[in-house]
């Protein structure tokens, strides 16, 4: 029983986070986060210092809170594989706006995650 | 057409051709397995053999070698973990954890029948290319045929790596070499310096060899072996094969991925197998094994990888614009050879394009087969340090390099270009803009007189033919800057601008240099050469100065941009590396191929091998005595055989005379 959330240093990103993070302990389950940005990591300290009490209220309730990676090239890809690979029950996302013309010409993989995953996905808007 | 193929497949019954093509195939296997060679060494290393040769019997040669070293080049990233070339690396993910599951003989099936089918449906699209494209070729004038060469370069420098300061530069550097020697249309000599050996230009295999062989020796040579076990070859092949057969929708999907790939300059058999990963990998609905052995990840690749050495070869014949570098060399030779890409080849020399398609075919499965058969020892050449191969691939580098002129001067040049083809690969600058510039930089003055003359002023520019090529020139750059501002905002993730960013030929340790002292000092030489070229440039006639100016003024923009680029990313991150080790290992390396060439000029080739070899193995490759000696005798007895079989010259020295 695990919850994978799409990672991202942005306001979108914190907020699918702090929702994933609410899940987590209502459920009483353990939290993934994977990196959803090419290019940015992250490490488990960095994870714990985002997530403040509600980490250690997880991990008090039973669960863990750790860090996925895929080898995978593509973020969307990475992310369901990994939820794939640790049959997630959901995986939390955090969507903006994009004109038609920026999804043509670059693509968007909050949508390829929307789409290709398995299991059910929980998303939110940044304030 | 028809009839074209069928006489072109009757014409390999000749015996001397097969031969030439199962020499070629056996020796595209062998370079496949050796690192860092990849296809451009293999052509490299091949070419100055065919020197002399017909040109069908030259091709058969090469082709043989170039359909089958992506074949090869799976064996060692399946057992071993360390990839022949970095275009296997995208199958080691899959393959190696299958191989250590105790599956090897499953994975290696699996990409050798992928190639083979690669191969074949390359072919294919190369064959169906060719009825396609006629007569659009054949509506080419001059203008048209100015702008693909402005096109060919500049494509390679825009899609190589995503880097596309750097690559232009590459590009522009390659266009000015290229312009070193005679003059196309006065006849006079250019940047020769008064020298006369310059007066012919720079030769290719010269030129080609050093920019990727040599530069590819001085930053292997320091590597250690791989330290891991090889992995048993356990499995069975039939099971491999029969499961082959259910994957025949990823082949084909891979082997168009590949072909699109190679039709694109400047993107290769890396990128080609990259994309053809993620869509193995975005189509597949259960992503859990992928990375981990499944084999979706390794048919889609292998299948991609042999089919961008054909889709090369599309543009390469048809337009006479190289897909990639294996295929600027190979044009080259047709231009050596008299035979004039483009137009001239379906008209006249239709029968060699053919006989260029079946080769590629029959070279794809022949090598699966050879493969299939020679694996388990052919796999022990993978375990061989770098260094103690470097010191028999110098010696024939540097020979075939010798073939082309017979001047030790070309040898001489051939290490500097070494040198900066080292630290354009440590700067993560491309190289293959450079090689295209290069090879096209003749035919872009030439087309560029013919449209001069022909036309009034610049009313060429509104042919429809050309607006297209603009058009197509132009819209990368846009799309690029569209990027680059979106890109200012932070968001969750955008797919598709780094797909490609993975480059041409190298990977991995590479760009260890980049934001340094050594790339700012890249910058400012090669600022400085074309602002030294745009002088010279001032002293030659009206007509044979436009192209050089042109070219300098270009290489001299852009260079500034670079050093100003530089210049701001040293403000911000700082310093970055400086004298690291490997900077020490390649410059001993390359004080080392200088002091072998000082070594040839005093006593002759033959004394210089038996002098240097042993030393090299000894303190370079720490290899034992009982090791050099065999070595080293095998070495000087070949080189003693192989002008009897072969029309190969050796140098001689001084001392011999």
């Amino acid at each position: 029983m695990t919850i994978v959330v799409a990672y991202a240093d942005t306001p979108p990103g914190r907020a699918a986070l702090n929702l994933a993070a609410q899940e987590a302990l209502h459920r009483k389950t353990s939290l993934i986060a994977v990196p959803a940005v090419s290019g940015t990591s992250l490490t488990e300290s960095e994870l714990t210092d985002r997530l403040g009490a509600a980490g250690a209220e997880i991990v008090a309730a039973g669960g863990t809170v750790s860090v996925g990676s895929s080898d995978l090239h593509d973020p969307a890809d990475a992310v369901i594989q990994v939820a794939q690979q640790v049959d997630a029950t959901l995986i939390c996302l955090g969507l903006r706006h994009r004109s038609p013309v920026g999804k043509l010409l670059l693509g968007s993989t909050a949508q390829r995650i929307l789409l290709d995953a398995t299991c059910p996905v929980l998303s939110v808007k940044a304030d | 057409m028809f009839d074209a193929a069928l006489s072109a497949l009757s014409s390999l019954a000749d015996p001397s051709l097969l031969i030439m093509l199962a020499i070629g195939v056996f020796a595209g296997l062998v370079m496949g397995l050796i690192p860092g060679l990849g296809g451009t060494g293999a052509v490299a290393i091949l070419m100055p053999i065919t020197f002399g040769m017909q040109p069908e019997q030259a091709f058969a040669l090469l082709i043989g070698a170039l359909a089958v070293v992506h074949t090869s080049d799976t064996v060692s990233a399946v057992l071993l973990g360390a990839p022949g070339s970095a275009s296997a690396s995208v199958t080691m993910l899959d393959g190696y954890a299958m191989a250590r599951k105790g599956q090897a003989k499953r994975a290696l099936s699996l990409a050798f029948l992928s190639s083979m089918a690669g191969g074949l449906i390359g072919a294919l699209g190369l064959t169906l290319a060719i009825p396609l494209a006629r007569p659009l070729v054949l509506s080419f004038a001059s203008p048209e045929l100015f702008m693909l060469t402005v096109l060919g370069v500049s494509l390679a420098a825009v899609l190589s790596r995503g880097n596309i300061v750097k690559g232009l530069l590459a590009g522009f550097l390659g266009l000015l070499l290229g312009q070193v020697g005679t003059s196309p249309t006065t006849a006079e000599e250019r940047f020769t310096f008064g020298s006369l050996f310059l007066g012919d230009g720079l030769s290719l295999v010269a030129v080609a060899l050093g920019i990727f062989g040599l530069a590819e020796i001085a930053s292997r040579v320091g590597q250690r072996t791989v330290d891991k076990d090889m992995v048993g070859l356990g499995g069975g092949w039939m099971s491999g094969i029969k499961e082959w057969l259910t994957h025949w929708s990823q082949v084909i999907r891979g082997a168009l991925i590949g072909i699109w790939a190679g039709v694109l300059p400047g993107v290769g058999a890396t990128a080609g197998t990259w994309l053809a990963y993620g869509q193995a990998v975005a189509t597949a609905k259960d992503k859990r094994n992928f990375g981990k052995g499944d084999p979706r990840g390794i048919v889609g690749p292998e299948s991609s990888n042999n089919s961008v050495e054909a889709g090369d070869l599309i543009p390469t014949l048809l337009f006479g614009i190289p897909g990639g570098v294996p295929s600027a060399m190979l044009l080259g030779m047709l231009l050596t050879y008299g035979i004039q890409p483009g137009p001239a080849i379906v008209t006249e020399h239709l029968n060699l394009m053919y006989l260029i398609v079946w080769c590629f075919a029959i070279a794809s499965i022949l090598g699966a087969f050879l493969c299939f058969l020679a694996t388990p020892s052919l796999a022990k050449l993978t375990k061989v340090p770098f260094a103690v191969l470097g010191a028999g691939l110098l010696v024939i580098m540097l020979l075939g390099a010798f073939q082309e002129g017979g001047q030790i001067g070309d040898l001489w040049i051939m290490i500097i270009l070494g040198a900066v083809g080292w630290l354009m690969k440590a700067t993560d600058t491309p190289r293959a803009p450079f090689l295209i510039g290069f090879v096209l930089a003749i035919p872009m003055e030439r087309y560029y007189y013919l449209t001069d003359s022909l036309y009034d002023g610049l009313g060429w520019l509104t042919r429809p033919g050309v607006l297209v090529f603009l058009a197509v020139l132009i819209a990368p750059a846009l799309l690029a800057l569209v990027k680059r501002t979106r890109k200012s905002a932070p968001d969750l993730g955008h797919r598709g601008e780094d797909d490609l960013s993975h480059g041409e030929e190298d990977e991995a340790e590479d760009g260890q240099l980049k934001d340094s002292i050594w790339s700012l000092g890249l910058a400012l030489g090669v600022t400085l050469i074309f602002g030294t070229a745009l002088a010279v440039s001032q002293s030659f006639s009206a007509e044979a100065q436009l192209m050089p100016r042109l070219v300098s003024i270009g290489g001299l923009i852009t260079g500034l941009i670079l050093l100003w680029k530089e210049l701001r990313a040293r403000r911000s991150i700082g310093d970055g590396p400086g004298w690291t080790h490997d900077v020490t290992i390649a410059m001993r390396m390359f004080a080392a191929m200088a002091l072998f060439l000082v070594l040839v000029m005093l006593g002759g080739y033959l004394l210089a091998v038996a002098l240097f070899v042993p030393a090299f193995l000894l303190f370079v490759a720490r290899a034992t005595p009982r090791t050099t000696i065999i070595y080293t005798l095998v070495l000087c007895a070949v080189l003693l055989t192989l002008p009897s079989i072969l029309p190969v010259d050796l140098p001689t020295g001084l001392l011999q005379s």
